[in-house]
């Protein structure tokens, strides 16, 4: 499922941390008009290297990177040291 | 009573692990007690995990005492390794270079994406367990 929320959380020794929940749709529509506008670059490109070129896999760059950003959600990345906490939570 | 879940009582009872650690671990095979499990079963009744945990925890001797605690769900790993494909072939070369330093004779090349299916879908018998200076643990749940 696409991650609706990032929740962020860094955290240095004698510092003050930093917490932030993020809501991920704003990165997501961003995202997609920045898709939108390089779509017909991305088609030309394909176009053009088509028969001694990677032009077939460009063309499966958009259905692929939307396969992985649908699948993050779920994704946990939590590191604690004794200097450092991090913690990245796809929500 | 299966292996795994054997050898997590046993661990419990030699003092390797907590009472916490053994239920997360039981929770993680799918042997908890009320019969809640994180992964469900697919058609052909296989259990069907949803994430691959990787947990670093600090060991007695530790001295830096890192914790690690990475979950990633299963369909991100099957969704990252269609990128593959887009490792050119002049790569290939350096690549299968890279494991072969590794110790691992692999040819990229030959790689089809079903083996990589393959692969992923296996993971689900995977546990490993390190005791060194820290604990590492790689399951799925």
């Amino acid at each position: 499922m696409l991650p609706m929320i990032v929740r962020f959380k860094v955290k240095e020794a004698g510092r003050r941390g930093f917490g932030l929940w993020f809501p991920a749709i704003l990165i997501w529509i961003v995202l997609a008009a920045v898709m939108l506008v390089l779509l017909p670059f991305m088609l030309l490109a394909a176009l053009a290297t088509w028969g001694r070129g990677p032009g077939p896999r460009l063309l499966l760059i958009y259905p692929l990177l939307a396969s992985v950003l649908w699948n993050l959600g779920g994704l946990t990345i939590d590191v604690d040291q004794k200097e450092r906490t991090l913690l990245i939570d796809f929500i | 009573m299966n292996d795994k879940r054997r050898k997590i009582l046993d661990m419990l009872a030699q003092g390797k692990i907590t009472v916490e650690e053994a239920e997360k671990l039981m929770a993680a095979i799918g042997e908890t007690g009320n019969g809640t499990e994180a992964a469900g079963t697919d058609a052909a009744g296989r259990r069907s995990w949803k994430y691959l945990r990787v947990q670093v925890e600090p060991g007695p001797d530790s001295e830096k005492g890192d914790r690690v605690n990475i979950r990633v769900p299963f369909k991100l790993i099957r969704a990252g390794l269609k990128f593959a494909a887009f490792i050119p072939r002049e790569a290939h070369a350096k690549v299968n270079q890279a494991f072969k330093e590794r110790g691992m004779d692999v040819d990229l090349a030959r790689i089809t994406p079903q083996d990589l299916e393959e692969i992923v879908s296996n993971l689900d018998d995977m546990t490993v367990e390190v005791d060194g200076k820290d604990k590492v643990r790689i399951f799925c749940e």
